[in-house]
């Protein structure tokens, strides 16, 4: 217990250094921000300015999508804050340098090091923007709203923290023996969160059950909002599957974290 | 700094020669993207990826309508794939390499050269986004085309027109990347200028959603803007969209944009490196 307040506090005055060092160009900094912001607003109003036009997605209200697509925005930005160290390019770029060597010698837990060597808070606008837009899909999509709804969003943006958190972890562990090919990851990340912002029975019954029994993306917000909305699971899945997003996430991060374990004994520096 | 070092052979540079530094520099620029080939099947599987899922999610808006803003679902599918197949061309996600040099002071070196710098740097670049389009463009095309099948241009006028619109669109962006990149000169730290800039490109352009799709009153505030030159305009002359007289009124306003850009990079180049200093060391 003692431990993990001493690791929490450690944890707390890394980043307060980190957002010191962020303020320091401040004009700069809000132009970042701002167009961290953008490049999500951007995308949404794509996405918002046609659906007028063509009246819905796949049989989904603008409402219903805002929802779906929010949820996903939402965990995938947290997640990135949170675990913005264990990205390929930044942990690729520490381990070329040697200065992931230099993690090594400090007296203080690896893993917290990392965690806390990228905490891009330029992201935290784009937090609010994906807040406000899961607000307006919950406000205007016919779903019901008790405790039991509520329970459900929130584990399941938990499950994608964890879930992305996760493929963030094994992305940044792969650097250990090569610098190239992470891009691959970026298919499952980037990727992974792009594909469950809509629905996803709009892609061909393949790419869906890959994503649902090899991949288990679908687990983590779609069925959980279909289970919301009222909509049948797909392939007749038994409604109880719609609950077993939030289990989903915390089993890829541990996963991953195993993985993780294993890569740092492997690591041998690149000699600079 | 403004004086230009005399011509190494002392007398005058015959048109040849002029034009041999840029040649060179855009070859170099061409085979330079071949450097790291498992990089880029990577980078191709992931744009191949992203093309899937964006056309799963324009062919849901279509829905059973055979036709929406001139574009048939197989339009909006050949979109898609251009869009793929033009973004490290056009290098659509961004780009900081002349932000770099100037950060870096190695801008210097750059103007030791007998070549005026934008010159030099339109050379590589037109290099670079030639090599990217040989290496991630066609296959790009090939697997859109196996895929879901493409349209193509109809006959040589559409394609001369096309290949004419792909030049302008290139020269277009090139010019706006260059000049956003020329914030370098007056912020230390002008990347996130950069990246507020490429947001707006990317939503501009048409990248992310073609822009005959948006309400009228968006397409006509961007009208004014010199974005769709760098994507849509050629888009829309690919799929057919654009026709006719309206055709060649599309290339106008791209040329016309192009030179409007040109004349504002050489000013501000100009205002931006005689605030240069460069730290010595």
């Amino acid at each position: 217990m003692a431990d993990l307040k001493w690791h929490l506090s450690l944890y707390a005055r890394l980043l307060g250094a980190q957002i010191r060092s962020q303020g320091a160009h401040r004009t700069s900094f809000l132009l970042d921000a701002l167009g961290s912001l953008l490049i999500t607003a951007a995308e949404f109003a794509a996405l918002a300015l046609v659906l007028p036009r063509f009246g819905g997605l796949g049989g989904w209200s603008f409402a219903e999508i805002c929802l779906l697509y929010g949820l996903a925005e939402l965990a995938f930005v947290l997640m990135d804050i949170l675990f913005g160290g264990f990205d390929a390019p930044n942990l690729s770029a520490h381990v070329r340098s040697g200065s992931f060597s230099t993690f090594l010698l400090r007296p203080a837990p690896l893993t917290l090091q990392v965690f806390a060597s990228d905490f891009a808070l330029r992201r935290l606008p784009r937090v609010l923007l994906a807040a406000a837009i899961v607000g307006y899909g919950l406000m205007h999509a016919p779903l019901a709203a008790s405790p039991e709804t509520a329970a459900l969003l929130l584990a399941s943006v938990l499950g994608m923290i964890c879930f992305f958190g996760g493929l963030f972890v094994i992305g940044g562990t792969l650097t250990f023996w090569t610098v190239d090919s992470v891009e691959a990851m970026n298919v499952l990340t980037y990727g992974g969160r792009t594909l469950i912002s809509y629905p996803m029975d709009i892609y061909g019954a393949w790419l869906r059950r890959i994503f649902t029994y090899l991949i288990p993306a679908a687990f983590l917000s779609y069925l959980p909002a279909l289970h919301l909305l009222g909509r049948p699971l797909p392939d007749g899945l038994p409604e109880g599957a719609a609950l077993l997003g939030p289990l989903a996430g915390p089993l890829v991060l541990a996963g991953a974290f195993a993985f993780w374990r294993v890569g740092v004994r492997h690591y041998q520096g690149t000699g600079t | 700094m403004t004086t230009m070092p005399a011509p190494p052979m002392g007398g005058c540079l015959s048109r040849l020669s002029r034009l041999a530094l840029p040649w060179a520099v855009a070859r170099l620029g061409f085979r330079r993207q071949f450097a790291y080939p498992q990089a880029a099947l990577w980078g191709l599987i992931t744009n191949a990826f992203f093309g899937l899922l964006r056309v799963a999610v324009l062919l849901a808006l279509f829905g059973t309508r055979p036709q929406v803003a001139g574009y048939t679902p197989q339009d909006a599918i050949t979109y898609t794939g251009l869009t793929q197949a033009f973004i490290m061309a056009f290098s659509l996600f961004g780009w900081f390499d002349f932000m770099r040099a100037v950060h870096r002071g190695e801008v210097t070196s750059d103007l030791l050269r007998p070549a005026s710098l934008l010159g030099f740097w339109a050379a590589q670049d037109a290099g670079r986004a030639l090599g990217q389009l040989v290496l991630r463009g066609l296959p790009m095309l090939l697997i859109f085309q196996v895929i879901w099948g493409l349209n193509w241009p109809p006959g040589p006028l559409a394609w001369a027109q096309v290949i004419l619109s792909v030049l302008l669109a290139w020269a277009l962006g090139f010019l706006f990347r260059f000049l956003v990149n020329c914030a370098a000169f007056w912020s230390p730290d002008a990347v996130g200028f950069g990246r507020f800039a490429w947001a707006l490109l990317g939503l501009g352009c048409g990248f992310l959603m073609p822009l005959a799709f948006f309400p009228e009153g968006f397409r006509a505030a961007l009208a004014w803007t010199p974005f769709p030159g760098m994507l849509n305009t050629t888009l829309e002359l690919w799929v057919g969209v654009t026709t006719g007289g309206a055709a060649w009124a599309a290339l106008g306003a791209q040329l016309g944009w192009t030179l409007a850009l040109l004349l504002t990079c050489q000013f501000t180049l100009r205002a931006g490196l005689r605030r240069l200093e460069v730290a010595g060391g």
